[in-house]
């Protein structure tokens, strides 16, 4: 791991859990794999902080542990899933678009808590709708539950890993740890639960009273109360999924940009109906016939075969290559169309290269950018004559992007002593190297952005707890029922400059945070062209 | 040696033909770096503003909405209260504050590794049976078990329970080498005190001196 994703992890760790979980997970993305009493003796943590925080971390999904052959149990923590906590609210946003507030609601419980069993969430999302709702009615467990079993039809959360169902011996002392399986058939599928009942309204009037007996009623049903049917049974966030949609998103908007509406719908539904045939790493799609697609077309686009023809031939002789026609069959008439997945996000990664290098240096350092990318190696003389820019400009700018590492010289000697004046010195661009380099810059961003918002909350913290307490204030008096002239007095303690003080942070933390979410549409480009680079079939 | 004599001659000899990378003869080079890079560098070219529109938004509002919440979560780990200097008797009786040995939320034991379980204890009403933690521990083992069957029976019949927690590594220890401890359930409740008064009735003793003299009907000379 490089130190700028450790520097990033540890911020993430922070802001969400605290420092002490922040100090253990640091200390294992740091050093590996690692026992518990190591991992004591080096943070210099008590061990039941220690304990508390790894529960946390395991909960979360952060944090795996093993059981070795000598018999303790390791963990490891995975930096890469302490990354994915910058993309939370894409992924809540995403199940929002998707499958409406129910959806949201219950991608955000299942974040917020790691690992939730499936009556456990429903109660919860129809709790938390219940209250949004106008008084007197109730949101039904059952359509909580029908769109939970849209999600992991979907594919959308997955079940985690089981404990296995050991053979209770009492000779046999059961293990320190669990070694946790998981059938892959298993992975989607929703336990038959009858779950019976409305979402709960918090009453605030009498929320002293209930608290009181819901106390005492609590711990009576805590001691009565069977386990619930699917006791065991927890379902987690399916991350690859989501990052597959978005990668399917991507692609239909270049389409879009590039050609027009009706060729994006029509990748759209390619992609559609091979989302869940596809692995997420796949290179390519499910071929599909053309009469399959046709059949699955929205219904709002009444275009005709031959038109759709014509588009899928379109689509396959685009020099982007995004869609592939893998055969002819029926004489010519049906076409086997898939897309490339992997040349997908390569267009992807580099789109993104160009644009980064034309808001950093400038359009004609993005002229000769794109001209080596598609010349792939030109001396200092070619560049300038294709590009068509004065040599000094030209000089400068190619010295500029080679010190920024954008661009690097690939040397072909001529002679086999290497000697300088009889060597060819070669521009070029390798993409997957610039990808790295940008991601990490784009890593360290993050981390810069998280400091100065941090820096800037605390800077200003005494304002903010004062402005958190008039507004107590103000909340409590209008509920008791206040004349106007009080509360006047009371927001006057704010005084005007404060307010402009107070504005200006507001202003600016919301700037950073959009800026953060921005960033983090980078990183995905980025990442998954290199991961899909990595993986080879 | 040779080489030495030719410092100084000519602007700077390099091993390769400079005019292949394009340097061409008395061409002005950039003055040396003589300090590292300034630490803001003016930028040459303004960022393009940051995309709006109702997505973005949205997103925003969520992440700080996440953020807030996630303060508020049980698996926001707060560090332990700091020890004050004095110990003092009042502290027994105030609201005690996260303490490290307890943890809020309960997760499913049985997918965490033995290791890493927080046992939690409820001290009995009855005090001759209350473990001081540190002594007596395979006996503890027996009596308390004893001790739990009674107890459950009591508190089942009880309306109010009260609890306490106590850490509980020294026993944990001795136990790996023996027979496990039956499991004790850790109670979600807020940490009540072990105390029979009620909360309220308490008095810290500060008013002692403020009380009005209404009713002293004694005496008055």
């Amino acid at each position: 791991m490089t130190q700028a994703e450790i520097k990033l992890c540890s911020l993430l760790l922070q802001e969400h859990f605290g420092e002490i979980v922040e100090k253990i997970g640091t200390y294992l993305i740091r050093t590996g794999t690692q026992p518990l009493r190591m991992i004591v003796n080096d943070t210099g943590l008590s061990l039941d902080q220690v304990k508390k925080a790894l529960c946390v971390l395991i909960q979360h999904n952060l944090v795996t542990y093993q059981l070795q052959k000598r018999g303790f149990v390791e963990y490891e923590a995975q930096c890469k899933r302490v990354l994915r906590i910058l993309r939370y609210p894409r992924y809540i946003y995403t199940a929002k678009t998707l499958y409406n507030d129910t959806g949201e609601l219950i991608v955000e419980e299942l974040l917020l808590n790691g690992k939730m069993t499936m009556s456990a969430v429903v109660r919860k999302v129809a709790d938390r709708l219940t209250e949004t709702m106008e008084d007197g009615k109730t949101m039904d467990y059952a359509d909580v539950s029908s769109t939970f079993v849209r999600l992991a039809d979907t594919h959308f959360v997955q079940r985690c890993p089981l404990v296995p169902e050991a053979a209770e011996t009492p000779e046999v002392p059961p293990p320190p740890a669990p070694t946790l399986v998981i059938n892959e058939k298993d992975m989607y599928a929703v336990p038959k639960l009858n779950l019976v009942g409305k979402g709960k309204r918090r009453r605030s009037c009498d929320e002293d009273e209930n608290h009181e007996h819901k106390a005492k009623k609590h711990k009576k049903d805590g001691e009565d109360a069977e386990p619930p049917p699917d006791d065991g049974i927890y379902w987690q966030v399916n991350i690859d999924r989501f990052h597959q949609h978005f990668r399917d998103q991507g692609i239909v908007s270049a389409v879009a940009n590039r050609m027009d509406q009706t060729s994006s719908e029509i990748v759209r539904t390619m992609l559609r109906m091979s989302e869940v045939t596809t692995s997420s790493s796949a290179p390519y799609t499910q071929p599909l016939s053309s009469n399959e697609i046709f059949r699955s077309l929205p219904a709002g686009y009444n275009i005709v075969k031959q038109v759709l023809d014509q588009y899928l031939t379109l689509l396959a002789d685009d020099p982007l290559e995004f869609v592939g026609k893998s055969g002819d069959s029926g004489g010519g008439m049906y076409t086997v169309i898939c897309t490339d997945l992997h040349k997908a996000l390569a267009s992807l990664a580099t789109a993104t290269l160009e644009s980064i290098v034309e808001e950093r240096f400038g359009s004609r350092c993005a002229r000769i950018f794109r001209l080596l990318l598609r010349k792939k190696h030109l001396e200092q003389k070619q560049v300038e004559d294709f590009a068509m820019i004065p040599a000094k400009e030209a000089k400068d700018m190619l010295y500029k992007m080679l010190s920024e590492n954008f661009v690097s010289l690939q040397e072909i000697p001529k002679t086999p002593d290497h000697a300088p004046s009889r060597t060819f010195y070669l521009y070029t661009v390798n993409i997957l190297s610039s990808a790295r380099m940008l991601l990490h810059r784009c890593y360290k961003s993050v981390a810069n952005l998280i400091e100065r918002r941090q820096y800037e909350t605390k800077e200003n913290k005494r304002l903010l707890e004062k402005s958190q307490r008039v507004e107590a204030i103000l909340a409590s008096m209008q509920a008791t029922g206040a004349e106007d002239v009080q509360l006047q007095e009371i927001e006057e303690m704010i005084t005007a400059p404060e307010r402009q003080q107070l504005e200006n942070l507001k202003r600016n933390v919301n700037k950073i945070d959009a800026s953060e979410n921005q960033v983090d549409e980078t990183i995905f480009v980025l990442e998954s062209f290199i991961e899909s680079t990595l993986k080879k079939p | 040696m040779a080489g030495r004599g030719g410092r100084g001659r000519g602007r700077g000899q390099m091993t390769f033909n400079v005019e292949a990378v394009g340097i061409a003869k008395g061409d002005a080079l950039p003055p040396p770096t003589l300090q590292p890079s300034p630490l803001f560098p003016p930028l040459e070219s303004r960022p393009a503003p940051l995309p709006g529109g109702e997505e973005l938004e949205y997103m925003l509002a969520l992440k700080q909405e996440l953020r807030g919440a996630m303060k508020n979560l049980p698996y926001f780990v707060k560090p332990g209260a700091p020890r004050r200097d004095i110990e003092r008797y009042s502290d027994k009786y105030q609201v005690s504050s996260p303490i490290d040995s307890a943890i809020d939320w309960s997760p499913d034991w049985r997918r965490l590794p033995r290791e890493l379980r927080i046992r939690v204890r409820r001290l009995r009403p009855g005090p001759p049976h209350a473990p001081p933690a540190a002594a007596l521990l395979p006996k503890c083992k027996q009596r308390l078990a004893l001790d739990k069957e009674e107890a459950i029976k009591k508190l089942e019949s009880l309306e109010k329970k009260e609890e306490e927690v106590t850490s509980e590594e020294e026993e944990k220890e001795e136990e790996e080498e023996g027979k496990e401890e039956e499991e004790e359930e850790y109670d979600e409740e807020e940490h009540e005190e072990e105390t029979d008064y009620i909360m309220s009735y308490f008095d810290n003793g500060e008013d002692f001196g403020a009380d009005s003299d209404d009713n002293m009907d004694e005496a008055v000379y």
